[in-house]
């Protein structure tokens, strides 16, 4: 509980000199709406031709997107900081993170905070709603109880990928955590139904890059259907892409060489 | 135990091994050669507590790498570390309460925060109580005039200001055990005054000190204990006074006169002793070895001879003993 | 000319020494492109969508990947940095245009990305079969059309990197760019799928050379004159463009003056 409350002060002790730059932050707010808009726009362009990709709905991809805008929406809010890891690896900056009483992952996490999350979290629940409101879900008491579930999980999976992958950065020299930023960008891929792909790929976002548990399979698991019950499965997925991230970056701590040498 | 306990410690760099140019990254990208770069080389060291240290050596020397494995930030290459019995690198958490931990060349405060921020974030971190915090804050006020930068912001602190905001960081939760790397670099001489002082103070309140330091002048007057690091090795361990007393046995009496002294008189009445002209006529100097004769019996001995005006002995500094032994002039053998 | 050969030069240079990161970067866009060639062979099976059949809309995304490869450098990201921080003030003391000078740095890093392209064009090639290729003289201004992406590129990158004068954020502002550029470049989708007066516009603007105009060239919906009509329309823009980043610039500047940097 302690390490909650720190972490929600260590994070909370950038909000003023974020307010400190009015301008910035609704830079930042429109940059990220527009995004959003981009991709309403080329989904509405596609679906204006064609009913149906492989039987999923306009309404079905929009939530896909949305749940990619949400969970990349809260690893901005709450974890930018891990964006600056390799920064801060090629600088030595975590030299005094790693004397403090408090885990070094979550000081380099909370030391900034992307202000895009907040609109790309607000966009994104719009987005879900609209779509959850168009989409004939079944809705239960369980179903509303797993939705929160899996939806929760579907976030931390973004969240671990984004550490294990920016962790590599202690096994590179770059400053910039463009391996992070590759898989990032693959990431984008699991916005579409995942039946799409060739079985490569199914294999890659579905297993090797779980992408697919942060939008395909929640939303599946919401409409219901054949393979809705690998939905379930996404707290699973969760807990070992957590595990992986944490080993990743563990190991790449005890890789840590400082600066200056 | 030592409080501060360092067996066979050794910490190997790993560094690609480029031709410079094109042609050397072009080639580096077929043939990946490595150069190991030994930076601390199988180091003992234990601090008992209370004991203040100075860890001295030309840049370089491995005198950071040794603090960032001390402080758990490195992991070594082989060896061990222990403070009060634990491993900084395994017991983080526990080691971390024990210990503070200066960089000179480096801030732990939030660059967009103001100065009080940070410290109030850190008092968090560290868990330590509003009473507690207020009573170190205020001593820090004291001995530090911490009051006039409180305010400012992280980016915007001089560099004397930032020493002494990272000073109170790094003492914040008064741990027994604090190392000091290069405290007092770049600052300039009101500063570096001042902050020495607050060594002083800290010192006397009976933390365990680690002062790592290229500048002599930060160590005189601090400790009674030096150790000398070059290439990764110590080469001296052991008391400052008897450096002082092995090899700084040369003095200087500098000399003026009244009337101009024959100077080959004053050589034949002091055998042993070097004499050597002034800027002036009326200006000489006479160098001896403090183990073979006095100041007295030198200045007895030139009575007789010359006119005495005004005379003083020179003591060579730490500084210069240290440097001659850097330059390899002087070999320590403790 | 020899100042900005060497800026040219040590740009390629830097190119090779982060090869790894580029090589990732470059695996994350080229999985993309894998990816969105997945999406539309579905959407195609069927037959034409859009006008496009499969063969061209292969090729289609074969050009766009080309082309959102190239002119990829980070020396916006220095470029930003610089004029944030007002060391922007020293790189004018040089005896160096500044402008030409970036010009030179983005163009030194070309010829690694040439070298990426042609190898994922010929995998893409060897695993689905030859792209079918114009007719000579439209070839000819295929050809024309990638190497006015250069400038043009360069032109839109330092045009909005240039706003960093007005703004601390320039991440924002990038993300904007990038957000409207893969819209209205038809890099998502190709412009035909668009309302037909975003079409229209969209296809007279700047970004149309960016991606939608060599495509088209490429595949032949665009021929003749249309074709050539196109073409020029990007090298005017490049013109326009190159002389208003001047005007800008001046602005900048004196913006940086007044304030004291």
């Amino acid at each position: 509980m302690r390490t909650v409350r720190l972490y929600v002060r260590l994070l909370g002790a950038h909000v003023r000199s974020l307010l400190e730059y009015e301008s910035d932050f609704w830079i930042m707010m429109a940059a990220t709406v527009v995004m959003q808009v981009v991709n309403v726009v080329f989904l509405a362009a596609i679906f204006a031709k064609v009913p149906h990709i492989n039987g999923w709905s306009f309404w079905a991809v929009v939530a896909m997107f949305a749940m990619v805008a949400i969970a990349e929406g809260v690893g901005s809010l709450f974890f930018e900081g891990m964006w600056n890891l390799a920064w801060q690896i090629n600088q030595g900056d975590l030299d005094y993170m790693m004397v403090r009483p408090y885990p070094v992952v979550l000081q380099v996490s909370s030391m900034q905070i992307g202000v895009n999350g907040l609109s790309n979290i607000v966009t994104g629940g719009l987005m879900l709603g609209f779509a959850l409101a168009n989409l004939a879900v079944d809705w239960s008491a369980g179903r509303i109880a797993a939705g929160v579930v899996v939806l929760l999980s579907a976030i931390a999976i973004k969240v671990a990928i984004n550490l294990a992958t920016n962790s590599v950065s202690f096994w590179m020299q770059s400053p910039s955590p463009l391996f992070a930023f590759a898989v990032h960008q693959v990431g984008d891929l699991a916005r579409f139904p995942l039946s799409i792909y060739p079985l490569a790929l199914k294999a890659a976002l579905g297993f090797a890059l779980p992408f697919a548990f942060v939008s395909f399979f929640p939303v599946s698991f919401l409409l219901g259907g054949g393979t809705a019950w690998v939905g379930l499965l996404t707290p699973l997925v969760a807990a070992y892409c957590l595990a992986v991230a944490w080993f990743v970056f563990s190991r790449g701590l005890r890789r840590y060489e400082s600066a200056g040498n | 135990m030592a409080l501060v306990e360092a067996r066979e410690l050794t910490k190997v760099f790993r560094r690609p091994d480029k031709d410079p140019g094109m042609r050397g990254a072009i080639k580096h990208l077929f043939v990946r050669r490595f150069v190991d770069k030994t930076a601390v080389d199988h180091v003992d060291l234990s601090i008992e507590a209370g004991e203040a240290v100075a860890y001295v050596g030309p840049n370089g020397a491995g005198k950071s790498t040794t603090v960032k494995l001390l402080s758990g930030i490195l992991v070594p290459t082989s060896g061990e570390v222990r403070i009060d019995g634990l491993s900084p690198q395994r017991d983080r958490m526990a080691v971390s309460h024990r210990i503070g931990v200066l960089f000179g060349q480096r801030t732990q405060l939030w660059w967009d925060l103001p100065v009080s921020e940070s410290l109030a974030v850190l008092r968090d971190v560290y868990g330590i109580d509003h009473g507690t915090y207020r009573r170190r804050m205020a001593r820090f006020e004291d001995v530090l005039e911490l009051g006039e930068v409180l305010p400012v912001l992280g980016r915007k602190l001089s560099l004397g200001q930032r020493m002494r905001a990272d000073l109170a960081a790094a003492l914040l939760h008064d741990p027994p055990v604090v190392y000091l790397d290069e405290p007092t670099i770049g600052l300039d001489l009101a500063v570096k005054d001042r902050v020495r002082e607050f060594f002083r103070t800290v010192r006397d309140e009976g933390t365990t000190v680690m002062l790592t330091s290229h500048d002599l002048g930060d160590i005189e007057g601090f400790c009674r204990r030096l150790v000398i690091i070059d290439e990764g090795r110590i080469i001296f361990d052991g008391d400052l006074e008897a450096v002082k007393d092995a090899f700084a046995r040369e003095r200087i009496l500098n000399v003026q006169t009244e009337t101009a002294a024959a100077l080959d008189d004053v050589r034949a009445a002091l055998p042993g002793a070097q004499v050597t002209a002034g800027d002036t006529p009326l200006q000489f100097s006479v160098r001896f070895d403090r183990f073979t004769m006095t100041a007295g019996h030198v200045v007895t001995a030139l009575a007789p001879l010359a006119n005495l005006v005004d005379f003083g002995v020179d003591e060579p500094s730490i500084e210069d003993v240290i440097r001659r032994v850097y330059s390899g002039e002087l070999v320590l053998t403790p | 000319m020899k100042p900005y050969l060497a800026h040219a030069r040590a740009a390629a240079l830097s190119a090779l020494a982060y090869r790894a990161n580029f090589l990732l970067s470059l695996g994350g866009v080229a999985f993309q492109l894998i990816a969105l060639l997945a999406v539309w062979r579905v959407l195609l099976t069927g037959g034409q969508v859009g006008g496009f059949d499969w063969p061209q809309m292969r090729a289609y995304l074969v050009v766009g990947f080309a082309s959102a490869t190239l002119v990829g450098t980070f020396v916006d990201f220095r470029m930003s940095h610089r004029i944030r921080s007002g060391l922007v003030a020293l790189d004018l003391v040089k005896p160096v245009d500044y402008q030409r000078a970036r010009f030179a740095e983005t163009a030194g890093g070309v010829w690694i990305e040439v070298v990426a392209v042609v190898a994922v064009v010929a995998v893409t090639v060897a695993v689905g079969g030859a792209l079918r290729t114009p007719s000579g003289p439209m070839l000819a201004l295929f050809a024309a059309s990638m190497v006015l992406l250069v400038p043009l590129k360069f032109a839109v990158s330092y045009l909005s990197t240039l706003a960093c004068f007005w703004t601390e954020n320039f991440v924002g502002v990038l993300w904007a760019r990038q957000a409207l550029t893969s819209l209205l470049s038809g890099a998502l989708v190709p412009l035909a799928f668009f309302p037909g007066w975003l079409a229209t516009a969209a296809q007279w603007s700047p970004f149309a050379g960016l991606t939608s105009t060599p495509a088209l060239i490429f595949i032949g919906r665009a021929s003749g004159t249309h074709a050539l009509l196109l073409v020029a329309a990007q090298l005017g823009w490049v013109l326009a463009m190159w002389f208003g980043a001047r005007l800008l610039f001046r602005r900048g500047l004196r913006r940086l003056t007044v304030n004291g940097g």
